[in-house]
């Protein structure tokens, strides 16, 4: 088998708030060789308000990302690891692929033709489907033997069902799958597809705390050490806000959120610095050293 | 919240707006048979004075108006839950696009004007930047919002933990982005697009 390889789209998060997920999808898919170049001068999605109020600026700002993927070498897949740039390109090739009215306007918008042969991938598929997980499970130096972990999908890796085609939108498995391979433990739990209050973190607060509050109390209540996360916005509102979630509500949560190629990171033998974990806010520090894992 | 008789009649019926909700969202409103599955899954329904059920309702009715004058539609958050679920494949997170768009367009009277100036303000970052500027952002809604001390007690932690970028990369696509926003602009003008 060819080694794998993938032209890159970090997505504007992980190159700011959520730059430990960046370190750490890189650490982690080089240690498992699987090349990863980034998309030179890619521009932002337009994540939710883009299409919030203008369909064509925000398929217009993905497909210009995807010409800009076309035109490296190589003819490789796109990997994407933000959930909601993910959701974003993948929505904006189903519906230049359903309607080719709006392909024309995209087209026109961005002076470019479009082309949709390209695949995007997100990283929990190319981790699962692409390297496998019986080949993940032979790279592992220190299985997670002991953490209890809640898989949390949110909002866009799974929904529609049309559009991201990464798992079932109602019982997904995929990121369980993975954290079994690592040797963690997993939770059934309630919350695993809910909203954490997504981008309302800029406009309304409130609303995250609700939220994110019923995920968090929820992930607690089952039983698990942690949250893992493939979203970087997820991630905020669950790590940054929730010592203030615990203010409002009179609780003590103490969840460490890691970012799903954090855990995979520290399964491969990669170094707690490596993998950006001394950037979470909530820290995994007491977590990780109870279980014997720093 | 006061409730208010609700009125429904000719006059308020707008059957044209209803059709380029239609043509925007590319779904009908008239497959909806109100089981109301999207609002028992929606999230942020407990926001809303009119859940997404009552949404299209008012839509199959003709009574826009009516749904543009509140908040609901800029409470959606666009998880697609209501989408995903719907038995009779109305694609409602869709249709709450292109109602903000069009309330948006209009700059209407909705009451929602948080979520529109987060919204205005995060296109604005793009376009000038090509990309988002997660600390401008920030500081600019604030600012704008008049909510100065707004989250002011996580800034200087997410600062030490390196979440927050004073500095913005500078992007050499940021000419083809802003072509992008002009050529779209110049298309609605011509009436090309909507």
């Amino acid at each position: 088998m060819t080694a794998l390889s993938y032209s890159y789209y970090p997505g504007c998060s992980l190159h700011a708030s959520a730059s430990e997920y960046d370190i750490s999808t890189r650490e982690v898919c080089s240690a498992l060789g699987i090349a990863l170049e980034e998309i030179p001068d890619w521009i932002c999605c337009g994540a939710t308000p883009a299409h919030n109020v203008d369909e064509l600026l925000s398929l217009s700002l993905s497909a210009k990302n995807l010409e800009l993927a076309e035109q490296m070498e190589g003819n490789r897949d796109m990997a994407v690891a933000c959930a909601s740039c993910f959701s974003r390109l993948k929505f904006a090739q189903h519906i230049m692929e359903k309607s080719e009215d709006k392909r024309k306007l995209v087209e026109k918008a961005i002076d470019a033709p479009v082309s949709l042969d390209r695949k995007v991938k997100h990283l929990l598929e190319i981790l699962a489907r692409d390297f496998g997980l019986e080949k993940l499970a032979s790279f592992v130096k220190k299985p997670l033997s002991d953490l209890t972990v809640a898989c949390y999908y949110g909002c866009l890796l799974t929904r529609p069902a049309d559009v991201p085609n990464l798992d079932c939108p109602e019982a997904p498995t995929i990121m369980e799958s993975i954290m079994k391979v690592i040797g963690a433990e997993t939770v059934p739990w309630t919350h695993r597809l809910e909203c954490c209050g997504a981008n309302f973190t800029l406009s309304r607060p409130p609303v995250v705390q609700q939220l994110s509050n019923a995920v968090l109390d929820s992930a607690k209540a089952a039983g698990a050490d942690c949250i893992v996360v493939a979203c970087p916005l997820c991630h905020g509102n669950l790590d940054i806000r929730q010592k203030e979630i615990e203010g409002i509500y009179s609780t003590d949560y103490g969840l460490p959120i890691f970012y799903l190629t954090q855990l995979v990171g520290l399964a491969l033998g990669i170094s707690f610095e490596k993998l950006g974990l001394d950037a979470l806010i909530v820290s995994p520090q007491k977590l990780l050293k109870q279980k014997k894992l720093i | 919240m006061k409730k208010k008789k609700m009125l429904i009649s000719q006059q308020t019926m707008d059957v044209d707006m209803v059709r380029k909700v239609e043509k925007l969202s590319g779904t009908s409103v008239r497959r909806c048979f109100q089981c109301g599955k999207c609002s028992a899954g929606c999230p942020m329904a407990t926001f809303m004075e009119h859940p997404p059920n009552r949404i299209v309702r008012l839509l199959q009715l003709g009574q826009w108006q009516r749904i543009l004058a509140g908040r609901s539609i800029w409470y959606c958050v666009s998880c697609e839950t209501c989408t995903t679920r719907c038995p009779n494949q109305v694609d409602l997170a869709s249709i709450m696009d292109a109602l903000r768009k069009l309330s948006w367009d209009q700059d209407g009277p909705s009451k929602e004007s948080y979520v529109q100036l987060a919204n205005k303000l995060f296109l604005q970052n793009i376009r000038t930047y090509g990309r988002q500027y997660e600390m401008r952002l920030a500081a600019v809604f604030n600012v704008k919002s008049g909510q100065f001390l707004k989250d002011m007690m996580l800034g200087p932690k997410l600062l030490s933990k390196g979440k927050l970028k004073v500095f913005h990369q500078k992007n050499r696509n940021i000419a083809e982005v802003e072509k992008i926003f002009s050529r779209i602009e110049e298309m609605r003008r011509k009436g090309e697009a909507l």
